[in-house]
């Protein structure tokens, strides 16, 4: 490193040895003619002693910086004048690569923070999440790898293989510390959390054993950083302030460690809160001791010196054990002996989760390795582009660079002088590059699946972000030099110094395969983005099978602001009763469930005809308001809607009738008419099915629009449901109606917050995000390739034209056609198109069953998709070839053979 | 007639240098003369040599340079002896000596009948 620095003072470096040099002479001079020396003689004799003033310069020049880095260096400032005198050439290089590295560098920053970047706890790489395979006989809420809060306790004390065991869940409170009640995102955590994760506290302390060892006994939280300091200001006197959570007032005891934000990169909590206050945080929630409620992901970090295969299998003994006393335990469930036998043979599975759980992680995994993998071909692209550059370049040079190895320059030499090209180059790209990155993250961001994301997916470049980059940058300089370096200074020496003005056919050859490989590189790409076009676009056309326009939603939860089960339901009635009347609305309806999230409210069903049959797999179920079909514009095939009949008053619990939609029907009833069975949820034993179908609707979408799923409806009001999702259908723009709205929620508690409020068609494209950024990447990305590879055949076919003039005026003078000289050009052309798509077919085979799943309505080998996209690549590449071997077909015979 | 003198061995002129920059700086003259007394008649020293040496030492950190009046009043640079310099001086001196001293031994070892 010292010695790169010589580099930029090496003005200083050679002044100051001429001096010293020269002092040397001088005195050695005056001290020779002292002794009696002529002064002529003794000079001559004193620079023999020094044994000659260049070369002790040029040894002393080698050891400031080696002579390899020196003549690099060089190199590089030869590099450097030479494209200032290109700027075409060097604007078309550099361009290609700063999209190629900075699109590289967009996708990687993702893939990096949401699925490669470990937590920033102790030895994250000894955690693991530990996750239940088999039947839990249990009902859960939440998202995934979900078990029971005793379960934990149980693993806990497994220390021979765990060093700690620890257990959280996400939720929502309604969070006041003073002002207004906003909702938070909370993560409800054991007392073995902070501990475990080795995470300290920045203020205060952190949640430790003491605080989660008797339910409704610990009123404390811990603030994460970031919310203390945007929202509290960052005051000192944070420690011992009161917050209501939910209303229920409770004690901050400090403030966590700044750079720790969580577990789960897609949902970062303001707070923590220890489980033993859960039935506060949740509202109306007891399970926090019971055994058969699923809802919390348990991590453990494994003992030193046992490996995962090791814990994995300490652990089933226990567990085996475990099983059998549960299925002995009070308040096991009455299930069938399958089902029993289901949960005996369940096993405890360990994967490693230095990363923490994220169910954002679950569900962008693929696509954004899907789309490093198509930004990686794009850089791969543009890098063969460039070299197809630097090969035109380097014929172009080729009489220089034979001068220079008659002058006695070796190949080696010229071949690394071609190679501090690209690498100049490929460098200045990727600044060029780095510079894009945090625009294209933004926007990626921006229009990622999750609100939460946002907050947590950083779009600034970092060290790592910068290291990476650079390794892109480079690799793409020295990938696109190579070729031109092999290539460099090959052939006789002889005959390229004798043809005048340029040589002969220099890198045809390698040119060609460069641009075959293009070729099918850019067919992937564009079987790829039609597909996932294709994708988007069926799913758009499907819709979500009910009528968006003019539809908005809003969400209420009054038990988070501390309402008790039966004064929410009436705040819920009253506030439908207002909306109803209100002038905005033209039919309006409350759902227990929010509509396309990606989540539902799900169980096994009993039903009950001439035979008891249960569901082979979960039912989505939902419970709505009358009004709720014809609010979202659903038919209702047979039977009827709710009404009156199914509304029980406040308080009074319990269910009589129920909807179902027509896939239910097809699944489980074959042909018969619904009206009249008897269904229940729950598919055990003692499950009583008792609630009538009064009617079927139309299928339409509830978990997410790709779904198609059997679907069953009960009355809201007949329960005590305390919150809900309104739909309403209003006169007039959506906009509009917000402010009416939140006028009536406001009326009817000015201290409720509402927690969501957004238009359908909104919901709908927010559901659709993913698909939308891989139809929208990946087609911009084929439509680069194209470009990208178009031009590369394009050049390398001129280029043939121009060498080939000479040869096609005598064909011509010697009478043959100007179709057959155009024919000439063309099949040239035609087979490297046939050979890239020859090479690109198998490829896609191959790589379609890696993206299969993020499809819809179209299969990754769907013949159509394929022949399509071969056709587009076939037409643009021949009309690319066109220009061409047009210019071949006009040539002047006299003209061409008088050039020569 | 050759000299009788014979070229310093490789490695050796880094050695007497920084021996010579071990009582007082010196700039590179100095150095040269000192060279050409203490090894009169016996090593020739190559003063071409010199220069590189003087540089790759400086570079390493063992030597530190600075323009100083010089005894006939024309400034020069003098170089003087780093820390990390003289415990070099040291290192390279015991470890000539052992060179040295098994060299001799196996002489004698050879030499007798």
């Amino acid at each position: 490193m010292r010695r790169l620095l010589n580099w930029f003072r090496r003005r200083d470096l050679e002044s100051g040895l001429d001096r010293e040099l020269r002092y040397h002479i001088d005195r050695r001079v005056g001290d020779l003619i002292r002794s009696g020396l002529p002064e002529k003689e003794a000079r001559r004799q004193a620079a023999l002693e020094l044994g000659g003033f260049a070369q002790v310069r040029e040894e002393v020049r080698d050891i400031w910086l080696s002579r390899w880095l020196r003549d690099f260096l060089y190199d590089l400032r030869f590099s450097a004048r030479s494209f200032f005198n290109s700027p075409a050439f060097t604007a078309a290089v550099v361009l290609s690569l700063a999209l190629g590295v900075g699109a590289t560098t967009a996708i990687y920053s993702l893939v990096d923070q949401v699925l490669l970047h470990a937590l920033p706890v102790r030895q994250p790489e000894r955690l693991v999440l530990v996750d239940w395979m088999g039947d839990q006989a249990a009902n859960g809420f939440g998202s995934f790898n979900l078990m029971s809060y005793p379960i934990c306790r149980d693993l806990q004390s497994q220390d021979r293989v765990f060093e700690g065991v620890f257990c959280r869940a996400l939720t929502t409170v309604n969070l006041s510390t003073g002002g207004e009640h906003k909702p938070a995102a909370a993560e409800i955590v054991s007392g073995t959390y902070f501990p475990v994760l080795g995470v300290g506290a920045a203020v205060g302390r952190v949640l430790g054993n003491e605080d989660d060892l008797t339910p409704g006994a610990s009123p404390v939280v811990v603030l994460s950083y970031d919310f203390w300091k945007t929202q509290l200001g960052g005051a000192p006197d944070v420690v011992g302030r009161k917050v209501l959570v939910n209303q229920h007032p409770m004690t901050v005891v400090g403030v966590a460690d700044p750079v720790f934000r969580g577990i789960d990169i897609g949902e970062v909590p303001s707070l923590w809160i220890p489980a033993s206050m859960s039935a506060q945080a949740i509202p109306g929630f007891t399970g926090l001791l019971d055994r058969r409620t699923r809802w919390m992901q348990i991590l453990a970090r494994l003992k030193q010196g046992v490996s995962l295969a090791q814990a994995q299998a300490g652990l089933q003994p226990w567990f085996k054990t475990m099983l059998e006393e549960d299925t002995r335990r009070a308040g096991f469930p009455h299930v069938t002996a399958e089902r029993r036998q289901r949960f005996l043979a369940s096993t405890l599975e360990l994967t490693p989760a230095p990363q923490g759980h994220s169910s954002l992680r679950r569900r962008l995994s693929q696509p954004l390795w899907v789309l490093l993998a198509a930004t990686a071909v794009l850089l791969g692209l543009a890098c063969l582009n460039v070299a197809g550059l630097f090969l035109a370049r380097g014929s172009a040079r080729d009489r220089e660079m034979s001068t220079r190895l008659a002058l006695g320059a070796s190949r080696g030499r010229i071949a690394r002088q071609l190679l501090a090209d690209s690498v100049l180059l490929a460098l200045t790209g990727g600044l060029f590059g780095v510079a894009l990155a945090p625009l294209a993250m933004r926007t990626l961001i921006a229009s990622l699946p999750r609100d939460a994301a946002a907050n947590a997916l950083q779009s600034s470049i970092d060290l790592r972000l910068l290291g990476f980059a650079f390794l892109v940058s480079a690799a793409a300089g020295i990938l696109s030099g190579l070729a031109p370096a092999l290539q460099a200074g090959r052939g006789p020496l002889v005959t390229s110094l004798r043809t005048r003005g340029g040589s002969a056919f220099n890198g045809v050859r390698l040119r060609k395969v460069l641009v075959t490989v293009q070729i099918a590189l850019s067919l992937i790409l564009v079987i790829g983005g039609l597909l996932f076009v294709k994708t988007l676009t069926g799913l758009l056309a499907k819709g979500p099978g009910f009528q968006t326009s003019r539809l908005v939603s809003f969400g209420l939860d009054p038990r988070r602001s501390g309402y008790s089960p039966a004064e929410a339901s009436r705040l819920i009635r009253r506030v439908y009763a207002d909306i109803q009347a209100s002038a905005i609305t033209q039919t309006s309806a409350v759902a227990r469930f929010q509509l396309l999230t990606g989540g539902s409210w799900n169980n096994p069903m009993t039903i009950q005809t001439n035979r008891r049959i249960s569901t082979d797999r979960d039912v989505n179920l939902n419970a709505v308001s009358p009004g709720f079909f014809s609010t979202l514009g659903v038919r209702i095939i047979a039977g009827r809607d709710f009404d009156d009949r199914d509304s029980r008053p406040v308080g009074e619990v319990g269910s009589r009738s129920a909807i179902v939609n027509e896939a239910f029907v097809k699944r489980y009833l074959g042909g018969r008419s619904p009206l009249g069975v008897r269904i229940c949820q729950g598919d055990g034993p003692d499950a009583k099915p008792d609630i009538e179908v009064v009617g079927v609707v139309a299928d339409f979408s509830y978990r997410g629009i790709r779904e198609e799923s059997e679907q069953a409806y009960f009355p809201i009001f007949e329960g005590d449901d305390a919150g809900g999702s309104f739909y309403v259908k209003v006169h007039g723009r959506p906009e509009q109606a917000f402010s009416s709205i939140r006028a009536i929620v406001h009326h009817a508690d000015p201290a409720l917050p509402v927690a969501y409020f957004r238009t359908l068609d909104e919901q709908v494209n927010r559901s659709l995000n993913t698909e939308r950024v891989l139809a929208i990447l990946s087609g911009a990305f084929s439509v680069l390739a194209l470009v990208l590879s178009l031009i590369g055949l394009y050049g390398v076919m001129s280029f043939v034209v121009a060498k080939r003039t000479r040869e096609i005026g005598i064909r011509l003078a010697l009478g043959a056609t100007r179709s057959s000289t155009a024919w000439l050009v063309l099949r040239d052309a035609l087979v490297m198109i046939a050979a890239g798509t020859a090479i690109a077919l198998p490829c896609v085979w191959a790589l379609g069953r890696l993206v299969a799943s993020e499809l819809y309505g179209v299969k990754p080998t769907d013949p159509a998709m394929i022949a399509a996209s071969a056709l587009i690549l076939c037409s643009t590449a021949l009309g690319a070839a066109l220009m061409p071997a047009r210019r071949a077909s006009a040539v002047d015979p006299t003209e061409s053979l008088r050039f020569e | 007639m050759p000299s009788p003198r014979f070229p310093i061995p490789q490695g050796t002129l880094d050695m007497l240098i920084l021996q010579i920059l071990s009582r007082e700086p010196a700039h590179g003259y100095g150095i040269a003369q000192r060279l050409e007394q203490i090894s009169r008649s016996v090593v020739q020293v190559n003063q071409g040599s010199l220069y590189p040496a003087l540089h790759r030492l400086e570079q390493k950190g063992w030597l530190q340079a600075e323009w100083k009046q010089s005894e006939t009043g024309r400034e020069a640079k003098f170089y003087a002896l780093t820390r990390s310099g003289r415990k070099q001086l040291a290192v390279e001196k015991d470890s000539w000596a052992r060179l040295s001293g098994a060299v001799q031994l196996i002489f004698e070892e050879e030499g007798r009948p």
